[in-house]
C-alpha cells in the first residue's frame, strides 16, 4: 500500500459514512467527556468550596500562639508572596458612660484580616460595611450593645483606651474559631491595642497570624513554620478546625472520584462491546482484502492508525464537551456558590487523554489486532472459524490499565481496589452463574411454549457470547447500584449530622439557684432547651499519682490538661465505648470517663488512677472507660465525665443548649437581662454556614449521579446494540419459516428479560461487597445489606434490558426477510 | 501457469479425519480456461482455496506462475495474490461501506498500482457501470454487484483469475449476461481463468473441464 496513513483516513472516513463506527466512537467520546466533565467539576468545586470554607477561618492557614508571632515569621509569610493579616483575641470588661459593663470577647484585628470572607458591619447606612473599624473605633455585638446600652457614636473604654462605637458586627467570618472565647464580640483596630494597656507578659491572649495564597505557597510556608512551632503554637488549617466541615468535603470529594472512577469503569465496558462489535463486523470485510492482497502488517497497521485517529478525535471533541457539560453542572449550582471561580486547571483534560489512550490500547484494539488474523479462505467458505473472543490475557491486561488508571485518578489505593473486587466478583461469578444458568433455562425452555423455548434455546446457542452481555450489563448495574447506595448512605449521614433543630446556642454558667429562672424562660416562649448538665472547671494533674508537667512546659509528651468536667449516668448519646464500661446508675464510686484523643494527651488507660483538682479540691478518681466522641454532631460533648454523686460534691455551674429559630435571635438579650451572669454561645451562624455546604455538596453529587446513569444507560445501549446483529439473521430465517411479529418479538424480549434479571442478580452481589468495602473503609458509613436493591435491581434489569433490548431488535420483525437475508 | 503435484488436503473432526483432497495432479497454462465441476461436498471449492493461496495444503506442492506457494507464509502469499491473482465471488463481497469505484480501487491501492482510480473508471466503464461509479453495493442489483465484482477482478491486472460459482446467485438471464462479460474481458486480457461451478453450460465454455469426485480430480477430454 503506498501511504498508509492516507489508507487509514480513507477507512475511516468509509466506516464513518458507512455508519460502522458510531458506537465505537461514541463510547470513547463518553469516555473521555465523563472523565474531563467528572474531573474538572470536582476540581471546581473542591476549589470553590475550600475557598468558602476558608472563611470559616477568616485564612487558609492559622499559626495560633500564646505569645506574640515571631516578626521573622510574618517576615516569611510577606516574602513567599502570601496574604498576611493578623487577630489578638482576649476577654475584656467594656464599660459605657452610662456604667454599663459586660465581659466582651474582644478581637483586635490588623493586616488584610480578614484573607477569606468578610465582616457584615451595620454602620446606619442602607447596605452594610465591610470595612475594618479605624483606629480609635470599634464595632460591638449587637448584644453588646444592648447590655451596654450604646449607640453608635458613643464611646466605650476598654482598659485604658477611650474607643467610639461606629458600627453593629452583624457577622464575622471567623466567629467560631475561638469556641470557648465567651462573651459577646467586640472588633477593634490593633493599632489601638498599647492604648489598652491590658495585653501584658502573662495575659491570656491569643494571637493568630493568618494566611492565604496558593496551595503551593502554603505548602512551603507549613514546612517551614512547623518545626518551628513551641508549647502553645498550632497550625489550623480548614479540616483541622472545622473537623465537621473538614470531613464534609473530604466524604464528598471521596464521591466525586468514586464517580468519575465508575465513569471511567462504564466507559472502558462500553468501549470493550463496541471493540468486539466493531471487529466481528469488520470479520468479512478484512477477510476480502487480504484475499485481495492485504498483509496481515497491512491491515493491522490500517486499523492501528483508525484508531488512532479516532482517539485523537475523541480527545479533542470529548475535552470540549467535557468542559461544556461541567460549565452546566456548575451553572446549575452557581447561585448557591457566590464569587464561583471559573477555573479547572490542566488536570481533567489531561486525565481525559490518559483515559482515551488506555481505552483504545487496551480495550479497543485488541479484538481489532485480531483481525489481522483473519483466514482470507472465510470469502469461500463463511464458516471459518474467527478468533473474535474476549481472551483472557487481554481481559487481565485491561484490568490492570483500568486499575492503575482508576489509582491515577483518584490515588485511592482502596477504592480501586474495592470496585476492582466488586468487578472481578462479578466477572468470575458471572461467567460461572451465566453458563450454568443458561444451561439450566434451556431444560426449562424445552418443556415451555414456543416463544420460550425460542427464547431461552437462543440464550444458550449464544452461550459464551449471551455470558458476556450478562457480565457487562451486570458491571453496569452493579456500578450505578453501588453509587446510587453509596450516595443514599452519604445524604442520611449528612441530614443525621445536622437535623433540624440542632441547638444552636450553648449556655454556660448557669448557677443551680438560676436553673429555675432558666426554665421559666424557656417554657414561657416556648422554647425547647436540651438536658441541664453540671459543668466545672477543672484540670487532670497525674496520673498513678505520677505528676503531669505543667501546661506550659517546655517538655514533650503528656502534660497536665483542663477541660469542662460534667457528670452523668448515663453514656451520653453518640458516644461509643471503645474501652472498659460504663457505671451503674446512682454508683457513688470515685469513676471517671476520658474522650479517648484526651486519654492519650495524658497518657491514661482504663484502670489508671488520676488525681484531679477542681477549684482548691484535689482528689483521686478510677478510669472506668474511654470514649470515642462524635465530634462533627454539634451536640455537647465532653472530655472528661464522672457519675452524677461525685460531681455533686463540688460547687458547681450548669451547662445547656437550645435551638433558636433565626427570627427569635432577640430571645438571647432577652434571657440576658432576665439572668445577667450567663454566658452564651452562638453557633447559629456556623451552622447554618455548614448546612448550606452540606447542601451545595448533596447538590452536586445528585447532579454527578444523573451523569453517570446516562453513562450506564449508554452501556446497556452499546451491549443491547452489539447482539442485534447475531439476531437478525436467525430471525429473518424464522420469519422466512413463518414465524408471527409477536413469536419473534416475544422471544426476544424473553430473552433479553432474563439475561437482565441474571445481571441483576450478579449486579447485587457485587455491589453488596463493593458497597460494604467502600461505606466501611472509605467513607466512614455504617454499612447495612440493602434489602430494598435485591428485587430492585433483578426486576429493573429485566425490565431494562428486556426493553431496551426489544426495542433495538425491532427491526429484526419490521424488515422484510428477504431484504435481511439478502445483506447478510 | 499453475501446476499441483501430489496435493492432499485433511481435514481433523470430532469422530475421525477426514481426506477433503487426495493426491491432485493438474496444469494449466498461461491464457487457458478451466472449469472444475463436481458435486457439492466433492472438495471443488477447497481445491480453489488452496490454488488461490487462501489456504495450505496438508501435503503436496503447488506452483503458481513459478512459486510454490506452500513454503510462503501467509503475508507473502497474500503480496502473491495482490500481484497475480483476481477473484471473483458467488457472494460478490463487495464491502458494504465502499462504493462501486471504491471497491474496484481497493486492490488496486493494496498493490500500490499508480493511477488505481483511471484505471478503476475505465473497467467499471468496461463492464457497463460507468453510470453508477458512486453507488453503494445496497443499491445497485445482485448482477450489477457481480459486474462490479468482475472489474475489481480485471483491473489489477492479475496473471491468474479465480471465480467460486460466479452465476451461483444469479438468475439465468442475468447470469448469462455476466458470464458473456467474464469471458469477454478474458480474451481482451489474456488472463488465466480458473472456475468452480455446478452449471455445466459455463462449464462448457471452458477450454478444460476437470470434475471432482470424492477428493479426486478427473479431466474430462
Amino acid at each position: 500500500m503506498k501511504s498508509p496513513i492516507a489508507a487509514s483516513f480513507r477507512l475511516l472516513l468509509r466506516d464513518w459514512r458507512g455508519g460502522e463506527l458510531g458506537v465505537l466512537f461514541s463510547a470513547l467520546l463518553l469516555a473521555v467527556t465523563v472523565v474531563v466533565a467528572i474531573s474538572g467539576f470536582v476540581n471546581r468545586l473542591q476549589f470553590n468550596l475550600e475557598r468558602e470554607s476558608a472563611s470559616f477561618l477568616a485564612a487558609d492557614l492559622v499559626v495560633s500562639s500564646a505569645k506574640p508571632v515571631p516578626l521573622e515569621w510574618r517576615a516569611k509569610v510577606d516574602t513567599e508572596g502570601l496574604q498576611r493579616g493578623e487577630t489578638i483575641t482576649f476577654s475584656s470588661m467594656v464599660i459605657s458612660d452610662n456604667d454599663e459593663m459586660f465581659l466582651a470577647s474582644v478581637k483586635a484585628v490588623g493586616g488584610g484580616y480578614p484573607l477569606r470572607g468578610s465582616l457584615s458591619v451595620d454602620v446606619g447606612s442602607a447596605q452594610p460595611s465591610s470595612r475594618l473599624p479605624a483606629p480609635g473605633s470599634v464595632f460591638l455585638a449587637p448584644r453588646l450593645v444592648q447590655q451596654l446600652r450604646v449607640a453608635v457614636g458613643d464611646a466605650v473604654y476598654v482598659g485604658d483606651a477611650t474607643l467610639t462605637v461606629t458600627g453593629t458586627l452583624l457577622s464575622e467570618p471567623d466567629s467560631t474559631s475561638g469556641f470557648f472565647g465567651y462573651g459577646p464580640r467586640l472588633v477593634m483596630n490593633s493599632a489601638d491595642l498599647d492604648a489598652t494597656g491590658i495585653v501584658q507578659p502573662g495575659s491570656r491572649v491569643t494571637y493568630r497570624l493568618l494566611v492565604a495564597g496558593s496551595s503551593n505557597q502554603l505548602e512551603s510556608f507549613r514546612d517551614w513554620v512547623d518545626p518551628q512551632l513551641t508549647q502553645g503554637q498550632r497550625l489550623l488549617s480548614v479540616d483541622e478546625s472545622q473537623p465537621g466541615i473538614g470531613a464534609t468535603l473530604e466524604r464528598a470529594r471521596g464521591f466525586l472520584l468514586l464517580a468519575g472512577s465508575l465513569g471511567v469503569m462504564l466507559a472502558a465496558a462500553a468501549i470493550l462491546v463496541a471493540a468486539r462489535r466493531f471487529g466481528e463486523r469488520h470479520t468479512d470485510q478484512v477477510a476480502v482484502m487480504k484475499s485481495l492482497g492485504a498483509t496481515k502488517r497491512m491491515i493491522q497497521q490500517l486499523y492501528a492508525l483508525s484508531l488512532t485517529w479516532l482517539g485523537l478525535l475523541s480527545i479533542v471533541l470529548g475535552s470540549g464537551i467535557g468542559w461544556l457539560a461541567q460549565s452546566a453542572m456548575f451553572n446549575a449550582l452557581a447561585d448557591q456558590l457566590p464569587g464561583e471561580i471559573n477555573r479547572i486547571g490542566v488536570t481533567p483534560y489531561l486525565t481525559g487523554a490518559v483515559t482515551a489512550l488506555v481505552c483504545v490500547g487496551f480495550f479497543a484494539w485488541p479484538p481489532l489486532a485480531r483481525l489481522g488474523g483473519v483466514s482470507p479462505l472465510r470469502v469461500i467458505r463463511r464458516e471459518t472459524t474467527i478468533a473474535n473472543s474476549t481472551r483472557a490475557l487481554d481481559l487481565l491486561l485491561g484490568a490492570a490499565s483500568l486499575g492503575l488508571l482508576m489509582l491515577w485518578y483518584s490515588r485511592d489505593l482502596q477504592l480501586t481496589a474495592a470496585l476492582l473486587g466488586a468487578v472481578a466478583i462479578t466477572v468470575g461469578l458471572g461467567f460461572f452463574v451465566a453458563h450454568g444458568l443458561l444451561g439450566g433455562t434451556r431444560q426449562i425452555g424445552s418443556n415451555a411454549g414456543s416463544v420460550w423455548r425460542l427464547a431461552l434455546a437462543g440464550m444458550q446457542r449464544r452461550g459464551n457470547s449471551s455470558a458476556f452481555q450478562v457480565v457487562i450489563f451486570g458491571i453496569a448495574i452493579m456500578l450505578l447500584l453501588v453509587l446510587t447506595a453509596v450516595r443514599t448512605s452519604l445524604l442520611d449521614q449528612w441530614r443525621l449530622q445536622i437535623p433540624e433543630g440542632t441547638p444552636n446556642h450553648f449556655v454556660l454558667n448557669v448557677s443551680p439557684s438560676d436553673e429555675a429562672r432558666l426554665l421559666t424562660f424557656f417554657s414561657e416562649r416556648e422554647i425547647e432547651v436540651g438536658e441541664l448538665y453540671p459543668a466545672a472547671r477543672g484540670r487532670v494533674m497525674a496520673v498513678n499519682n505520677a505528676p503531669l508537667p505543667d501546661r506550659d512546659s517546655a517538655e514533650g509528651g503528656a502534660r497536665q490538661r483542663e477541660a469542662n468536667f460534667t457528670s452523668t449516668d448515663t453514656a451520653p448519646e453518640g458516644n461509643e465505648i471503645v474501652e472498659g464500661a460504663w457505671w451503674s446508675v446512682g454508683t457513688d464510686a470515685a469513676l471517671v470517663s476520658l474522650e479517648d484523643g484526651f486519654a492519650q494527651d495524658i497518657g491514661a488507660r482504663v484502670g489508671d488512677q488520676l488525681t484531679i483538682r477542681i477549684a482548691a479540691d484535689e482528689f483521686s478518681v478510677e478510669v472506668a472507660s474511654i470514649r470515642k466522641v462524635n465530634w462533627e454532631s454539634m451536640q455537647p460533648n465532653f472530655f472528661v465525665i464522672f457519675p452524677d454523686q461525685l460531681l455533686l460534691k463540688f460547687p458547681n455551674m450548669l451547662f445547656t443548649s437550645f435551638y433558636l429559630e433565626p427570627d427569635e435571635k432577640r430571645r438571647v438579650g432577652e434571657l440576658l437581662d432576665v439572668i445577667p451572669t450567663l454566658t452564651i454561645i452562638e453557633l447559629d451562624v456556623a451552622i447554618a454556614e455548614i448546612k448550606t455546604i452540606i447542601d451545595q455538596v448533596s447538590q452536586a453529587i445528585e447532579l454527578v449521579l444523573i451523569v453517570i446513569l446516562v453513562a450506564g444507560a449508554l452501556v446497556l445501549i452499546a451491549g443491547v446494540s452489539a447482539s442485534v446483529d447475531e439476531r437478525l439473521h436467525e430471525s429473518a430465517i424464522l420469519r422466512a419459516l413463518g414465524a408471527g411479529r409477536g413469536t419473534l418479538l416475544g422471544a426476544v424480549a424473553i430473552e433479553f428479560a432474563a439475561m437482565g434479571s441474571l445481571a441483576g442478580v450478579l449486579a447485587i452481589l457485587g455491589s453488596e461487597a463493593a458497597g460494604w468495602a467502600l461505606q466501611t473503609q472509605m467513607l466512614e458509613l455504617d454499612y447495612q445489606v440493602q434489602w430494598i436493591l435485591w428485587p430492585m435491581g433483578i426486576g429493573l434489569g429485566a425490565i431494562i434490558i428486556g426493553g431496551l433490548g426489544t426495542f433495538a431488535c425491532r427491526r429484526v420483525v419490521s424488515a422484510p426477510p428477504l431484504k435481511v437475508l439478502r445483506e447478510l | 501457469m499453475i501446476k499441483t503435484s501430489q496435493l492432499s488436503k485433511r481435514v481433523s473432526t470430532a469422530e475421525s479425519e477426514l481426506e477433503i483432497l487426495r493426491g491432485i495432479e493438474l496444469e494449466i497454462k498461461q491464457g487457458e480456461t478451466a472449469a472444475i465441476v463436481g458435486a457439492s461436498g466433492s472438495g471443488k471449492s477447497t481445491l480453489l482455496g488452496l490454488l488461490a493461496g487462501l489456504d495450505t495444503p496438508s501435503a503436496g506442492a503447488i506452483l503458481l506462475d513459478g512459486t510454490n506457494i506452500v513454503n510462503l507464509d501467509e503475508d507473502q502469499r497474500a503480496t502473491l495474490r495482490s500481484q497475480k491473482v483476481g477473484f471473483v465471488f458467488q457472494s460478490f463481497q463487495l464491502l458494504p461501506a465502499l462504493t462501486a469505484l471504491e471497491n474496484v480501487m481497493l486492490p488496486l491501492e493494496l498493490a500500490g498500482i499508480a493511477h488505481a482510480r483511471e484505471k478503476s473508471e475505465e473497467f467499471l466503464t468496461r463492464v457497463g457501470l460507468d453510470e453508477r461509479l458512486h453507488h453503494y453495493p445496497r443499491t445497485l442489483s445482485g448482477g450489477e454487484q457481480q459486474r462490479v465484482a468482475i472489474a475489481r477482478a480485471f483491473a489489477s491486472q492479475p496473471v491468474i483469475l479465480f471465480a467460486d460459482e460466479p452465476t451461483g446467485n444469479l438468475d439465468t438471464a442475468t447470469g448469462a449476461n455476466v458470464i458473456e462479460l467474464l469471458f469477454g474481458l478474458n480474451e481482451e486480457e489474456g488472463t488465466t481463468l480458473v472456475l468452480v461451478t455446478h452449471d455445466n453450460s459455463l462449464a462448457d465454455r471452458c477450454q478444460r473441464k476437470f470434475t471432482m469426485t470424492a477428493g479426486q480430480l478427473e479431466e474430462a477430454l
